[in-house]
C-alpha cells in the first residue's frame, strides 16, 4: 500500500523500473511452480525437450533472482499483490535476504536438475520426477517471497508434498515408508506452525508481514512455530527423517538435504524471528543450546555411521546448526555468517551427494565398507569430493572458512563463549568423519571392484560445485557484501 | 609500491599452479620452474627487507572487520627474507631429488604454494587474513605427505587432524580477541592478559605451537619423516613451520597480549618447553632411523625457542628467536644429508649404514657442522642462542635451566650416535658402490652449513639486524627500552659456559663408553635405552601407547558412540515408540467398533445419556 502510494510521485523512468521489478518478481515465482505442471504432458512427447524445459524452468528461476538483485542492493523492496477475493490474495516481497536465499536455492537446484538428466535416464517415473522437483523449486521461490504467512504456509506444505514424492521415488517398501515418516514429522511440524500463526493472528489481527512487523511474541506462538522449523530443518529432536529420506535418489537427496529443503526451515527463522518479531531473550540462548546439542549428536552418528549417503545427511544436521547458531546469536557477524553459511553448504554439501550418487551408481552399494581406493578409477570425482569436504570443513581457501568463523564469532560476541567453544568441537568432529568417509572410499584398498567414472555431465556436474566451493572463498568480497547488505537490512541498521 | 607486498604471496602461488598444469614433465621442468619462481621471490624479500621501515597494503574483502591488510616492517620482513632463502635452497636441492618421482608436479604445486601461505600468514596485519592463509597450509600439508610412499596419506589425515584442531582453537582464540578488542587489525590490538584475555591468549598459542611442531602436537612429524618426500621435511616442518609458528608466539607474546613474567602464562610456556625439550629428545638417542631421528629433534628443539620467549626476559626471548632461525638452518641442513644418503645408499636405516665418510665427504663435513650446531658446541650458531635460553631460564628457575641442559646432553648423544653409526662405523656390502650426491644437492647443505658458522662466529650479523631490532617494536621495546641490550658476541658467565662444557664433554664420554660396550656407534645409546625404569617406559612409546593423537582418537570414539546412542534413541521414539503407541491406541478404538450391534446401542444410550447430563447442568 505504501508504496503504491509512493509510486505517484515518482518519475515516470522509476516507475517502471519498479514495474519492471514486480513482473520479475511474480515470474520468478510462477514460472516454475506453473511450468512445472507442463512437465509430464512435455514428457509423453519428448523426454528430451521434458528435460531441457526442466532445467530452463529453474533456470529462469536463477535469472529472475539475479536479475531482482540491482534493486535489493540498493536497499529497496520489491512487492507485489494480486487482487484480494474474500480478503485473500498473493502478496509477494524481494528484500536481500529472500533474493540472496533464492539465488542460492536455484543456482545448485540448477546444477543438480542437470545432474538429473544423466542420472535418472534410466529410471521409470521419470515424468513424476521433474514435475516433483521443478515444483518444488518453484514452491521454494514462493515461500521464500511470501509476504503473508499463510502463503508461506501454503509453499511449505508443497514442498512437503514434493519431497514425500521424491523421496519414496523408487517405489520400494521400506522406502515409501520412510518417505511417510519424512513427510509425517514435516506435516506435524508445520502444522504446529499454523497453530502458532493463528495465535499470531489472534494477537494482531493480520497475516500480512508488513503490518504484523515488530509484534512481541507470546512464547506459546514461539513454541509452536520453531517446532515447524526444527523439523523441516532437521534439528533435534525432529532430525532423524533425514538420514533416512537417503534411499531417494542422490540428486534429490542434494537438492532436499544440502541445497533446499533443509534452509526452509532456517529462512524461516530468519525471517520471522530474526526480520518480523520480537522475543524473549532468553530465547537465544535456548535457540543455542538446542543447537550445539544437535550439531554434537548428529556429528557423533555421522563418525558412526557406514552408509555413505547417511554419514553426509548427518553431517547436513550438525551443520545446519552451525546455521541457527548464527541467526540465534542475532548479532552482525552472527546472522551474516549464517547467510554466508547457507550458501557454502548449499554448494559444498550438494557437491558432497553429488559424488556420492556417481559412487552408488557406480558401485551399486552405500556401505563405506565394501568400497576402497576409488581415487585411481574415479579421480574427478575424488578430488572434487575432497574439495567440498574441505569446505564444509571450513578450511581456507574455501568459502566455508569464513561462514564458519564469522558464525562462532558471532557466538562469541553474543557472550556465548562455551556455546562457541561447543560448536568448535563440532567442527573437529566434521574433520573426523568427513575423512573418515573420504578415506575409506576414495584412498586404502581397492576392493576388487574398477569402477569407471560417472557420466561426463554427472563429472561436470560435481567439478563445477568443487570448484564453485573453491572460488566462493578466493573472492569472497560479492557474496560477502551482499550478506552485509542483507544483514543491515534485517537488523534495520539502515532505515529502508 | 604497496602492492609489491602482494608479490611474495602471488609469484610462488602462480608457480606453484603452473607446476600442477606440468603434470608428468614435472619431473624435469618442475624443478628449474621451482628454482626460478623461489629466487624471484628471493630478490624480492631482499627488496623488501632493504626498502626497511613499514609498509601496509589494505584492501576490502569480507567486510565486518575482516579486512585483507599486510604489513611489511622489520620482523615479518625477516620472516619473509629466510623462508624465501629456505625456498630457493630447497628448491635447487629437488631438482635432482624429485626428478624421477612419480607425483612431482603436486610436489612442487604444494610446497610452492606453502611458501606463499607462509609469506602471506607473516605478512597479514589482520587476524583473519593471517588465518586465512594459515588455516590454508592444512590442505597443502595433507597432499604433500599423501604423495609419500604408499599408505602415507594415513600420516596425511593424522597431520591434517592434528593441526586441523589446533587451528580451530587459534580460530576461537581470535574470535574471542576480535570480542575482546573489537578490531581484528593486528597492528591496534594489546590486550591485558585478564580472564578471557588469558583464554584468548592460550587458545592462539596452541595455534603457535602446534604450527612449530612442539608437544602435545608433534606425533604426526615423525610418522611424517619416514612417510613424505624428504624435502618436505627440510621445507616445512624444520624451517617454514618453525618460523611461521615462533613468529606468531612472538607477536601474540610481544605485541598482541600484555603478557609478563608475573602472568602465569608464562611459567605455563617455559614448562610445555622443558617438557617438549626432554620426552622428544629421549625418544630421538632411540631411533634406529636417520630420518625419524632427526625428526624428534625438530621437535624437541621447538622446546628451546618456546622455554626462550617463555621466560618473558628479553635476554630471553632475543634467544628463542636465534635460536628460531639457527634451527631453520641447521635442521634443514641435517635433513638435506639425510636425503642425500637416501639418494646415493638407498635407505635411512641406521643398520644398514655406515662407513659413508669417505665415500661422501662433503655430506659428512656438512654433516659435522649441522650437528655441532645442533649439539651447541662452540663457536657455531646454536651455541649461542642455547647460551642465551640457558641465561633466561636460569634467571627464572634452576630446574627449567637443568631441564635445558639435559636436553643439550641427550643431544650431543644423540647426534655422535647418527654421526658414528651413518658414516663412521663399519659399512656394509652393499654400501660399496656408494658415491657423492650430485653437486645440485651438496650447494644448498653446504651453503646453509656455512651460514651456520656464520651466525656462529659473527653473531652480531643476525642479531643486530634481524633479531634484536624485531624486539624493538614491542611492548618490551616500548616499556623497558633500556633492559634490550645488546647480546652479540660471547654472553652469559663463567658458570653457564663451564656447565656446557662439562654436559658436551659428558656427552662425548657417555657415547665412547656406550660404543666400546655396545661395540657399533648404533648401540652406542643402549644402556640408556634399557636402562631399568626408562626401557619400560620406552617399550610402551614404541608401541605408540603415549601418542596423543591416538588417545584422543580413542577417546572420541567413545564420545561419538554414545551420541550415536542417543541418535538411536532418537530414532527409536519415532519408528517404534510413535508408531506403537498410535497402533496401541487404535486397537482400542478398534475393540468398541467390532461391530456388535449391542455395543453400538450401548453407545448410542451413554451419547444421549450425556447430552441429557450436558443440557441438565446448562
Amino acid at each position: 500500500m505504501h508504496l503504491q502510494a509512493s509510486l505517484q510521485w515518482k518519475p515516470r523512468e522509476v516507475r517502471q523500473q519498479t514495474m519492471t521489478n514486480e513482473v520479475l518478481l511474480c515470474l520468478t515465482v510462477f514460472i516454475p511452480t506453473l511450468g512445472a505442471l507442463t512437465l509430464p504432458i512435455l514428457g509423453g512427447l519428448s523426454t528430451k525437450l521434458r528435460n531441457f524445459i526442466a532445467f530452463g524452468l529453474v533456470a529462469a528461476a536463477l535469472i529472475g533472482s539475479l536479475s531482482l538483485l540491482p534493486a535489493v542492493l540498493k536497499g529497496q523492496t520489491v512487492t507485489w499483490q494480486s487482487m484480494q477475493l474474500a480478503g485473500l490474495g498473493i502478496s509477494l516481497q524481494a528484500d536481500a535476504l529472500a533474493v540472496f536465499m533464492a539465488i542460492v536455492s536455484s543456482l545448485v537446484s540448477a546444477i543438480i536438475v542437470a545432474y538429473s538428466s544423466s542420472y535418472v535416464s534410466h529410471y521409470t517415473h521419470q515424468n513424476e520426477y521433474y514435475l516433483m522437483v521443478v515444483l518444488f523449486l518453484g514452491a521454494m521461490m514462493g515461500l521464500v517471497f511470501a509476504a503473508n504467512l499463510i502463503l508461506l504456509y501454503v509453499f511449505w506444505e508443497i514442498t512437503a508434498i514434493a519431497s514425500w514424492r521424491l523421496i519414496g521415488f523408487f517405489r520400494e517398501k521400506s522406502y515409501v515408508a520412510k518417505a511417510d515418516k519424512a513427510f509425517l514429522v514435516t506435516a506435524f511440524g508445520a502444522l504446529s506452525m499454523l497453530l502458532g500463526f493463528v495465535v499470531i493472528y489472534a494477537q494482531t489481527g493480520s497475516f500480512d508481514l508488513a503490518r504484523i512487523k515488530g509484534t512481541a511474541l507470546p512464547d506459546l506462538a514461539v513454541v509452536l512455530i520453531m517446532l515447524g522449523i526444527l523439523s523441516k530443518s532437521a534439528t533435534l529432536p525432529f532430525h532423524t527423517w533425514l538420514p533416512d529420506a537417503g534411499v531417494a535418489p542422490s540428486p534429490v537427496t542434494a537438492l532436499l538435504h544440502a541445497a533446499v529443503l533443509v534452509k526452509i526451515g532456517v529462512y524461516v527463522f530468519a525471517r520471522l524471528f530474526i526480520v518480523t518479531f520480537t522475543y524473549g531473550a532468553d530465547w537465544h540462548t535456548v535457540f543455542m543450546v538446542l543447537a550445539a546439542v544437535s550439531a554434537l549428536v548428529s556429528a557423533g552418528a555421522a563418525l558412526i555411521d557406514t552408509d555413505l549417503k547417511r554419514i553426509i545427511a548427518y553431517s547436513t544436521v550438525s551443520q545446519i546448526a552451525f546455521i541457527f547458531l548464527g541467526f540465534a546469536a542475532g548479532n552482525e557477524i552472527g546472522v551474516a555468517g549464517a547467510l554466508l553459511y547457507i550458501l557454502m553448504h548449499g554448494v559444498a554439501k550438494g557437491g558432497l551427494f553429488l559424488c556420492a550418487g556417481i559412487v552408488e551408481q557406480k558401485t551399486h552399494t552405500k556401505d563405506i565398507r565394501q568400497m576402497g581406493g576409488l581415487v585411481k578409477t574415479m579421480p574427478i570425482t575424488a578430488v572434487s569430493f575432497l574439495l567440498c569436504s574441505l569446505s564444509v570443513m571450513g578450511v581456507p581457501p574455501f568459502g566455508g572458512f569464513f561462514s564458519k568463523y564469522m558464525v562462532i564469532s558471532g557466538a562469541v560476541q553474543s557472550d556465548h563463549l562455551w556455546l562457541a567453544a561447543t560448536f568448535v568441537f563440532g567442527a573437529v568432529l566434521t574433520i573426523l568423519y568427513l575423512f573418515r568417509a573420504f578415506n575409506q572410499v576414495f584412498l586404502g584398498t581397492p576392493l576388487g571392484q574398477t569402477p569407471r567414472e560417472g557420466s561426463p555431465i554427472m563429472v561436470g556436474s560435481v567439478a563445477l560445485l568443487a570448484a564453485m566451493s573453491l572460488l566462493s572463498g578466493l573472492i569472497i568480497q560479492p557474496s560477502a557484501q551482499f550478506a552485509y547488505t542483507a544483514v543491515r537490512q534485517m537488523l534495520g541498521v539502515v532505515a529502508k | 609500491m604497496n602492492g609489491m607486498l602482494l608479490l611474495p604471496i602471488v609469484l610462488p602461488f602462480l608457480a606453484g599452479a603452473a607446476a600442477l598444469l606440468l603434470g608428468r614433465r614435472a619431473g624435469a621442468l618442475g624443478g628449474p620452474l621451482a628454482v626460478v619462481a623461489t629466487a624471484i621471490n628471493l630478490v624480492v624479500a631482499i627488496v623488501l627487507f632493504r626498502q626497511g621501515g613499514e609498509v601496509t597494503f589494505v584492501a576490502p574483502w569480507a567486510t565486518l572487520g575482516m579486512e585483507f591488510s599486510l604489513r611489511a616492517y622489520q620482523f615479518s620482513n625477516f620472516i619473509v627474507l629466510a623462508a624465501a632463502g629456505f625456498g630457493l635452497l630447497v628448491s635447487l636441492y629437488c631438482v635432482k631429488f624429485m626428478c624421477d618421482r612419480k607425483h612431482a608436479n603436486q610436489f612442487y604445486c604444494y610446497m610452492l604454494i606453502s611458501l606463499a601461505l607462509v609469506n602471506g600468514a607473516v605478512l597479514a596485519n589482520n587476524l583473519i587474513a593471517m588465518l586465512f592463509f594459515w588455516e590454508g597450509l592444512l590442505g597443502a600439508l595433507f597432499g604433500i605427505i599423501a604423495i609419500g610412499r604408499p599408505g602415507a596419506w594415513k600420516t596425511a589425515t593424522k597431520a591434517f587432524v592434528i593441526v586441523g584442531i589446533s587451528d580451530l582453537c587459534m580460530m576461537l582464540g581470535i574470535a574471542l580477541t576480535y570480542h575482546l578488542a573489537g578490531t581484528l587489525t593486528i597492528s591496534k590490538i594489546n590486550l591485558p592478559l585478564g580472564g578471557l584475555g588469558a583464554v584468548a591468549m592460550i587458545l592462539m598459542m596452541i595455534g603457535a605451537i602446534s604450527k612449530a611442531g612442539s608437544m602435545p602436537f608433534h606425533s604426526w612429524i615423525p610418522d611424517a619423516a619416514l612417510d613424505a618426500p624428504l624435502p618436505f621435511m627440510a621445507i616445512l616442518p624444520a624451517s617454514l613451520e618453525k618460523l611461521l609458528g615462533i613468529y606468531f608466539l612472538a607477536r601474540i607474546s610481544l605485541d598482541m597480549f600484555q603478557l609478563s613474567a608475573e602472568s602465569w602464562i608464562s611459567p605455563l610456556m617455559m614448562i610445555i618447553g622443558a617438557v617438549t625439550i626432554l620426552l622428544a629428545v629421549m625418544m630421538a638417542l632411540v631411533q634406529k632411523d636417520y630420518k625419524r631421528l632427526l625428526s624428534y629433534h625438530a621437535i624437541s628443539q621447538v622446546g628451546y625457542m618456546i622455554l626462550g620467549i617463555g621466560t618473558c626476559l628479553p635476554i630471553g626471548i632475543v634467544g628463542g628467536l636465534f635460536h628460531m632461525i639457527n634451527h631453520a638452518m641447521y635442521k634443514s641442513c641435517l635433513f638435506l644429508t639425510g636425503g642425500s644418503v637416501e639418494k646415493q645408499a638407498g635407505t635411512t636405516d641406521l643398520a644398514k649404514l655406515g662407513g659413508l665418510a669417505r665415500k661422501m665427504p662433503i655430506t659428512f663435513g656438512c654433516f659435522i657442522v649441522a650437528a655441532a650446531s645442533i649439539s651447541g658446541v662452540p663457536p657455531f650458531n646454536g651455541f649461542f642462542s642455547k647460551e642465551l635460553v640457558y641465561d633466561a631460564a636460569l634467571e627464572r628457575g634452576i630446574l627449567f635451566y637443568v631441564a635445558a641442559l639435559l636436553g643439550s646432553f641427550f643431544t650431543a648423544a644423540s647426534f655422535l650416535k647418527l654421526g658414528h653409526a651413518a658414516f663412521l662405523d663399519k659399512g656394509r656390502n652393499e654400501n660399496a658402490g656408494v658415491t657423492e650426491a650430485p653437486r645440485s644437492m651438496l650447494i644448498p647443505m653446504v651453503v646453509i652449513a656455512a651460514l651456520c658458522v656464520v651466525f656462529g662466529v659473527w653473531n652480531g650479523l643476525p642479531l643486530h639486524n634481524f633479531i634484536q631490532p624485531a624486539l624493538a617494536g614491542s611492548h618490551f621495546g616500548q616499556l623497558n627500552a633500556h633492559e634490550i641490550g645488546d647480546y652479540s658476541g660471547m654472553h652469559g658467565s663463567r658458570v653457564l659456559l663451564i656447565m656446557t662444557a662439562l654436559s658436551l664433554l659428558g656427552a662425548l664420554a657417555n657415547h665412547l663408553w656406550g660404543a666400546k660396550v655396545s661395540g657399533s656407534g648404533l648401540g652406542a645409546a643402549d644402556h640408556i635405552h634399557h636402562a631399568p625404569s626408562l626401557s619400560w617406559a620406552y617399550d610402551r612409546a614404541a608401541q605408540r601407547q603415549f601418542d596423543p593423537y591416538d588417545l584422543v582418537l580413542k577417546l572420541l570414539a567413545v564420545v561419538s558412540n554414545i551420541l550415536w546412542r542417543l541418535d538411536r534413541a532418537n530414532d527409536w521414539i519415532y519408528d517404534r515408540f510413535t508408531v506403537g503407541l498410535t497402533m496401541t491406541l487404535s486397537r482400542g478404538v478398534r475393540l468398541a467398533h467390532g461391530g456388535n450391534y449391542a455395543m453400538y446401542v450401548l453407545w448410542a444410550i451413554l451419547a444421549a445419556a450425556a447430552v441429557l447430563v450436558f443440557l441438565v447442568k446448562s
